[in-house]
């Protein structure tokens, strides 16, 4: 009976294991082939995925774009929203569980560009293709922004086009400012100054050190795809010939710094739980516990407009502490929009994705809402705002399509000494912006040592944000430390395939 | 010829029970679907993952996918941690729920234990989310409530973030804070199953409170305690991911005290996305877990083997 029992089993587990592959089996096949003779004869419906959280008035745009895509493309699309929170894990699950979609939100590193593509997620765009189907998209995005996109050879993305710049500068209150005596932030040293200065004076100058702001003065910048977000292996930005790599525990500047850290540290400059709070980027600054917060342009300008309406003395300023370099522009990844590589009809969605890139009506749409109600027209290339509450500005997730050519700039009535200041840097940035280095649009693929790489983010947390944050006790030790943890981790491998990936990227260029 | 009249008895017996059957059933489904199912997923954990491929077709990749957690340099670290802090929740766990059991069952007042009992469950559904934030409010150096009560009295602040000798108490007791009466209902429930005529006799042989409890209560509620012992064994490798990661989050300095293997793995992957990766660190717990639990259940046989999980 009981050995009856356990063949039973045994065939019924069998049963179920079968059953399982043949159902893998039969859903994953993949179509990367597309019909360059495509037409838009039949009616489709086509879905888009974006990031954030869907606005009340959405659906209603969206109704409105779609009447126009149903006229000139016999399509329509519909959207669905993965939220801030929860992106990060969530995308990849679409594509692991092959859900049915057409287009979907994508951005280098923090957009998941590169991973998806390693991953095989996202359709090969050939020229031939964006040609066929998006010709106004070729016609106006540069070179220079496919060149950025490509992986391998291969572009994946339909990239943005605008000069964003990447530079973050500082919010500080003018009213500390003075009252340590300080009118300028422009380097390293009055940033520093300023940061003594309010510890000094009781206050916490940040949430955390500021480590971008230091390299960024020496011409350094982050590589993309490089471990820690970029951060662990630097190149020099500044300098087109320079090609190497600048591995921080080999850079004399990483120890520099973390002194300095540890220095600012015990003064006071920020608060001691740094590692350990949630609190978000403006937080401190809105709420008086920070006479300061780094973040880039725009943010700063945001919840510095914010600040001072809710606390008129404060009279929050903007200053930027790598005044003397000269700035880059965003890489034009940074926002884009890709084809899932099992979707159904990507050659509608190209031809969508081309009117929401160049038909200014679309454009407008997506970008401010409906013309009326929540924005009206101020000339052909202003806009200004009627009620931001239920749609926003620029603030749908439609950055992947964004296009300088026609976006409309805001028009402010009360300008303030803020804006003012704001233009004034946006204005000498321009006038300033860096010359193209190689690196600039590298991306490094982990694919081929994915092992190392998994080990050094593993090895890497323990020492190396106590260290940029000046918390540890002993410099030297902790460097050490982290030093023969990553020499064990293999980093000399990934430095290794980088600088393989690097010389071949130049090479191709 | 004898297969065949066996195969028929088979046969009757399944139509004589088929009521019995029928009601067993849903659950067999439910484990087969839910349980056994989803298992053959463990062929990722030797899979080079890409999503053209999924599950099946990805091409193999050995045991390519284990390595990085021993190029970490942590492994040894993070599954001492893991370990220790299993056992220590397991021990002081038990003994905590053994003792409000003991307690909340002693009451002899019927509303007042109802309400001590639903008050104390209330931590339990409060998510780690919050736990973290409150925790952060406790103990932080600027606005912490220890700190502001430290400070007030004329000692220096503490910098409970800065300490990792400090963090298995505050993890310890946060664990058992939230979970203690949850996992007391069980053996309430083995101790009102005690029979009546034991606390009677003993009673009359004229033992107290005390003696009740120690010679009563805990050796008729032993073998419960043995297979929910032996049941959380089975997860001795496996660390509550929630807890320190809302607890700790990405502070450095306390990840010698308080980093277990799900906090590495997903510091080391979540920015790859590696699925093989992560399917190897679980299957590499799960596996050691297995074992742990066969040599446990080996050692209570040894002792008593009607005790034992199977």
């Amino acid at each position: 009976m009981k050995k009856r029992m356990k063949k039973l089993v045994s065939l019924l587990l069998a049963t179920a294991m079968t059953t399982g592959v043949l159902t893998a089996c039969g859903g994953s096949a993949s179509n990367t082939d597309v019909d360059l003779k495509a037409t838009t004869d039949e009616y489709v419906e086509l879905k888009m995925y974006l990031l954030g959280d869907r606005t009340p008035d959405f659906d209603e745009v969206y109704g409105k774009i779609n009447e126009i895509l149903k006229e000139k493309l016999n399509c329509t699309i519909s959207v669905d929203f993965l939220s801030w929170g929860e992106h990060d894990t969530k995308y990849s699950l679409l594509f692991s569980s092959e859900e049915e979609f057409d287009l979907i939100f994508t951005a280098s590193s923090w957009g998941h560009y590169e991973q998806t593509v390693a991953l095989g997620g996202f359709q090969p765009l050939s020229e031939e293709f964006i040609q066929t189907f998006a010709p106004d998209i070729w016609d106006v995005v540069p070179a220079m922004a496919w060149d950025q996109a490509k992986i391998n050879g291969n572009i994946y993305m339909v990239p943005n086009y605008q000069n964003e710049f990447g530079q973050d500068v500082i919010a500080a209150r003018s009213d500390i400012m003075e009252k340590v005596g300080i009118t300028q932030i422009t380097n390293w040293e009055e940033l520093k100054a300023f940061y003594l200065a309010c510890a000094e004076n009781g206050i916490y100058a940040s949430q955390g050190g500021p480590w971008y702001q230091y390299f960024q003065n020496e011409g350094l910048t982050t590589t993309g795809g490089a471990p820690k977000g970029g951060e662990l292996v630097l190149f020099n930005t500044q300098d087109a010939s320079d090609l190497d790599f600048y591995y921080l525990l080999d850079w004399p500047g990483f120890t520099d710094y973390c002194k300095q850290m540890k220095e600012l540290a015990d003064a006071g400059c920020w608060s001691p739980d740094v590692l350990s709070s949630t609190d978000e980027r403006q937080t401190g600054l809105l709420t008086g516990k920070t006479a300061g917060m780094i973040w880039n342009l725009g943010s700063c300008k945001n919840f510095a407009k914010q600040a001072n309406a809710e606390n008129p003395d404060w009279n929050v300023t903007l200053c930027d502490p790598v005044a003397s370099q000269p700035k880059k522009v965003n890489s034009y990844i940074n926002n884009g929009v890709a084809i899932n590589i099992n979707s159904e009809h990507k050659e509608r969605a190209m031809m969508v994705l081309n009117e929401f890139y160049t038909n200014p009506e679309v454009f407008d749409l997506a970008m401010l809402g409906i013309e009326g109600k929540h924005w009206e027209a101020v000339g052909d290339d202003q806009y200004k705002v009627i009620d931001e509450s239920n749609f926003g500005v620029d603030s749908n997730c439609n950055w992947g399509w964004t296009n300088c050519e026609i976006k409309r700039t805001e028009y402010i009535e009360d300008r303030t000494a803020l804006d003012d200041t704001h233009d004034a840097m946006i204005d000498t940035w321009n006038n300033n912006v860096k010359a193209e280095h190689p690196y600039d649009s590298f991306n490094f693929d982990s694919t081929a040592v994915s092992t190392q790489f998994a080990a050094v983010e593993a090895a890497i947390g323990t020492y190396y944000d106590p260290l940029v944050s000046g918390l540890v006790d002993d410099v030297d030790a902790s460097i050490e430390e982290l030093r023969a943890a990553l020499e064990s981790a293999g980093i000399r491998d990934v430095i290794a395939e980088m600088e393989k990936q690097a010389a071949e990227h130049v090479k191709n260029k | 010829m004898k297969e065949q009249t066996k195969f028929r008895r088979f046969l009757k017996k399944l139509y004589k029970y088929r009521v019995y059957l029928l009601m067993l059933a849903p659950a067999v489904i439910y484990t087969l679907v839910f349980a056994y199912y989803p298992m053959t997923g463990v062929v990722m954990a030797f899979k080079k993952y890409n999503y053209q491929g999924g599950i099946w077709g990805s091409p193999w990749n050995g045991i390519e996918n284990f390595k990085f957690f021993f190029k970490s340099g942590q492994a040894a670290l993070v599954i001492r941690n893991t370990v220790l802090y299993n056992i220590l929740f397991i021990v002081v766990g038990t003994a905590t729920q053994i003792a409000v059991a003991v307690f909340l069952t002693e009451i002899r007042n019927k509303r007042f234990r109802k309400v001590s009992q639903s008050m104390m469950f209330l931590p339990y559904f409060i998510s780690w989310v919050i736990v973290g934030v409150m925790a952060f409010n406790i103990f932080s150096s600027d606005y912490g409530f220890i700190n502001r009560i430290l400070v007030s009295m004329g000692f220096e602040k503490f910098a409970f973030y800065k300490e990792p000798a400090a963090w298995p108490f505050i993890l310890l007791f946060f664990n058992i804070w939230k979970g203690v009466v949850y996992g007391s209902v069980m053996y309430m429930a083995a101790i009102m199953g005690v029979d009546t005529s034991i606390y009677e006799a003993a009673a009359i042989d004229g033992a107290n409170v005390f003696q009740r409890i120690f010679k009563v209560t805990i050796p008729s509620i032993m073998p419960t305690v043995i297979i929910l012992f032996l049941m959380s064994i089975g997860g001795i490798f496996k660390g509550n991911f929630d807890m320190f990661y809302n607890l700790v989050g990405s502070n450095g300095l306390l990840y010698n005290a308080t980093d277990v293997i799900d906090t590495l793995a997903f510091r080391a992957l979540i920015s790859s996305n590696d699925f093989g990766m992560s399917a190897a660190i679980g299957l590499f717990q799960s596996v050691l877990c297995f074992i742990t639990v066969l040599l446990a259940n080996k050692l209570v046989s040894l002792y008593d083997k009607d005790y034992t999980l199977f």
